[in-house]
């Protein structure tokens, strides 16, 4: 079976790992997030017929205490940058994460979510952002932790996107 | 198959078609008729060849006997050229259904032929599979019996109950130094894991994850604590587990331990992962998230799982194997040491019978711990269980079986004898094939009933009395003998007494008579002989006659003496019986005269 090596990044609180608090296979405690900055979880999903097994290194939430370390993303296969849709600040640091990734990293296949789907009204973010993001080349998608929508479809496109690598 | 011999007639009609079409353009304008001739001959030349070729494959095709040869001169090469085509497997599922019922016939008809053809596969199947499962059972055995019955089992079974642990995980956890539970082989880069193996019965989490967590761990030392590239976490403690941990360029090795391996383990390792490192040097650098290419090196990971389990094992079986061997041991002389016992005491109690005279053993068997013996005794012989008792041997151990009979045995038959005659104190029987002696004294009733009972008894063929005495005659051998011992003698040539003998003819007169009155008492008849002697002159016939008459006339004193003339017999045996060798004039003297014999016979009123 294939395996990749997928990393959650996004500012602190955006629900990375509400995101796949309910659809993941986890056995570590979230304290690890907290000490070493990072938590390993697993998610299989089904691409062309082909059962894919994502390693999901989910990363601590970048703040003014502490910087990811970037040594965790090497090797991975694909990450998923992870905004709060009603905080506008989440983007902008996502998109300077991303830069400083790309640095690091090396271009690999990436998808913007936008979490906090089920709180639309609430949002910062106009269209008009989005789709100048689309344009730019990010895929996007909207997600919500809460509500499920659009969750395991994230993680089977960027399954597919890997592969297609 | 389908026949084919409508096709054959279209393709015939076909070629008939062409040649007739061919025909009018060989022709010239002349008179048909008069070329009809030749049309035909050129159209034989044509024709004949291809029709006998046409004729020849309908007949091919018509015919089954020869459809069926032509087959079977390539059914070998199609089958195997199907089989090349198309793989193994579209002509094994064709035949698959007729082979099962080939081999279900073949046994239905006799199982004996695919027995016989299974038998070298099936015996080496069999025995593997028995000895495999004799050796976990013997490998289970050995455990239990060493746990469970000491002091320390027992204080396992106690933290085994109290923490509700499995017990065969709480020996694990005692028994062994230390034992390597899982190895991962992890891709260094990504973190994923490219194989995994775990020792038996040990429970592990999803090895992908551990791994994950194991390359971030170690990313978030390097990172934390500015080490350089080569340096990195290569051990963790985690109470009674240890995690040592191997990073080469592109993989990454680490062993889950519980208790404390050797520091020589660590060397293990890195063999290990510099060969691997080497195999895998191409897959390990392109490396896409397929770890198939790693499934191999999972014989390589295992080596380093098992050669640790060999030190405790190797301590423990040894001993096992000894103590198995010691109990083992002991029953065997046990078991020969009963068995010998046995054969001893069954030679011994044989022995006591077979010896025994009046005792014959047939046959013998060992039988649910008793002795049986047949054969045959006689009534006189003795019980044969107060012989056991006799040899020391419980009785309760043999069983007897045995039919009476008369034995011809010397000593039974004496036995048997003194049974039946009952004889008087100081008379003894013994008997030596078959004639029966008597010695001693005994009454005359006794004696003359012994010798009419004697013959009748089983056994005796003749019987000697030589030696027995008439206890009622021993009072009259003093009178006997001194008659006995008289000599009359008398003058040669004449029947007359010498003269100067009336006194010892008086004493005979009177002795005769006593004997005779005292015999008559005691229901005896006395016989008195009187043998007349001559000396060896003169005529032989003469000296018969004259010792007759010496005879005779001595009677005749003795009658006019008073003896009765029944008890009296005579008789002249001239010089043929001499009392003295005739060398003197006094021993030829002695030879002329008469001498007395007395004996007696029981009267036959008895008394």
């Amino acid at each position: 079976m294939l395996q990749k090596k997928i990393c959650m990044l996004g500012s602190f609180s955006v629900g990375k790992t509400s995101l796949v608090r309910r659809f993941v296979e986890s056995m570590f405690s979230e304290v690890y997030q907290t000490s070493i900055g990072v938590k390993v979880d697993k998610k299989v999903v089904r691409v062309n017929n082909e059962d894919v097994t994502l390693i999901l290194w989910d990363i601590h939430g970048e703040d003014v205490y502490q910087k990811i370390h970037m040594s965790y993303l090497r090797g991975m296969s694909g990450y998923l940058l992870v905004i709060d849709g009603t905080r506008r600040q989440t983007l902008e640091d996502a998109l300077a994460l991303n830069e400083r990734v790309v640095q690091e990293v090396g271009k690999v296949p990436a998808i913007l979510v936008f979490n906090k789907s089920d709180l639309v009204d609430k949002w910062e973010i106009d269209s008009a952002r989005e789709s100048e993001l689309a344009a730019s080349g990010w895929t996007i998608l909207r997600t919500s932790a809460k509500t499920g929508a659009s969750v395991e479809q994230v993680f089977s496109q960027l399954a597919a996107a890997t592969l297609a690598e | 198959m389908r026949d084919p011999s409508p096709a054959g007639k279209t393709l015939m009609a076909n070629m008939a078609d062409q040649a007739h079409r061919r025909a009018p353009a060989n022709q010239t304008e002349e008179n048909p008729s008069a070329n009809n001739h030749a049309y035909e001959e050129l159209r034989h030349l044509i024709m004949a060849p291809e029709q006998e070729e046409l004729a020849d494959i309908q007949e091919r095709l018509d015919d089954r006997a020869r459809r069926t040869q032509d087959v079977s001169s390539v059914v070998a090469e199609a089958i195997s050229m199907r089989r090349d085509q198309h793989g193994e497997r579209a002509l094994a599922q064709a035949l698959a259904p007729t082979v099962q019922e080939t081999l279900r016939e073949s046994v239905r008809r006799d199982p004996h032929p695919l027995a016989d053809a299974l038998f070298p596969v099936m015996g080496p199947a069999i025995r593997k599979s028995i000895s495999e499962a004799l050796r976990g059972m013997l490998e289970s055995f050995n455990e239990a019996l060493e746990h469970s019955l000491s002091v320390r089992g027992m204080k396992w079974r106690i933290e085994a109950f109290r923490t509700g642990k499995p017990f065969a995980e709480i020996v694990v956890m005692h028994s062994l130094l230390f034992r390597v539970e899982q190895v991962f082989l992890i891709h260094r880069h990504t973190g994923l894991v490219l194989n995994h193996v775990v020792a038996r019965e040990v429970a592990t989490q999803d090895a992908s994850m551990v791994a994950g967590m194991l390359s971030a761990i170690q990313q978030f030392v390097r990172d934390s604590f500015n080490s350089k590239n080569d340096e990195s976490l290569d051990r963790l403690d985690v109470g009674e587990l240890e995690v040592w941990i191997e990073e080469g360029p592109d993989a990454v090795l680490a062993a889950v331990i519980r208790g404390h391996a050797p520091s020589d383990y660590r060397l293990a390792m890195k063999e290990a992962l510099e060969e691997i490192q080497q195999r895998y040097s191409s897959a390990l650098e392109n490396f896409k998230g397929d770890a198939a290419p790693f499934l191999s090196a999972e014989e390589l990971l295992r080596r380093l799982l098992a050669a640790q389990h060999r030190e405790p094992a190797a301590q423990k079986k040894p001993r096992a194997a000894l103590a198995t061997i010691a109990v083992l041991c002991i029953l065997l002389v046990a078991y020969f040491g009963y068995s010998i016992y046995l054969m001893v005491e069954w030679s011994r109690i044989l022995h006591a019978v077979r010896g025994q005279p009046g005792i014959v053993v047939l046959s013998y068997d060992h039988e649910g711990g008793r002795y049986h013996i047949q054969g045959f005794k006689d009534p006189l012989a003795p019980d044969p269980n107060t012989l056991l008792k006799q040899a020391g041997l419980d009785p309760r151990t043999a069983q007897f079986d045995l039919a009476p009979y008369y034995s011809l045995d010397d000593s039974i038959v004496a036995q048997r004898a003194r049974q039946l005659l009952n004889p008087p104190e100081g008379v003894t029987l013994s008997e030596s094939h078959g004639e029966l002696h008597v010695e001693g004294i005994a009454a005359p009733q006794w004696i003359s009933r012994a010798q009419e009972r004697a013959p009748y008894i089983a056994g005796v063929t003749s019987v000697d009395t030589s030696q027995l005495q008439n206890s009622h005659l021993l009072q009259l051998n003093g009178p006997k003998s001194s008659i006995e011992s008289m000599i009359l003698v008398f003058p040669i040539g004449r029947a007359e007494l010498e003269p100067g003998q009336e006194s010892s003819v008086a004493q005979a007169q009177k002795g005769i008579r006593e004997i005779v009155e005292k015999a008559s008492h005691l229901g005896e008849q006395t016989n008195v002989e009187l043998t007349g002697h001559s000396d060896s002159t003169g005529i032989e016939g003469t000296n018969m006659l004259l010792s007759q008459e010496r005879a005779d006339n001595i009677r005749s004193i003795l009658i006019r003496g008073g003896v009765q003339p029944s008890n009296l017999h005579t008789r002249g045996v001239g010089a043929t019986q001499p009392l003295r060798p005739e060398d003197t004039e006094e021993n030829r003297r002695l030879n002329r005269s008469v001498t007395a014999r007395i004996t007696f016979t029981p009267t036959a009123s008895g008394n």
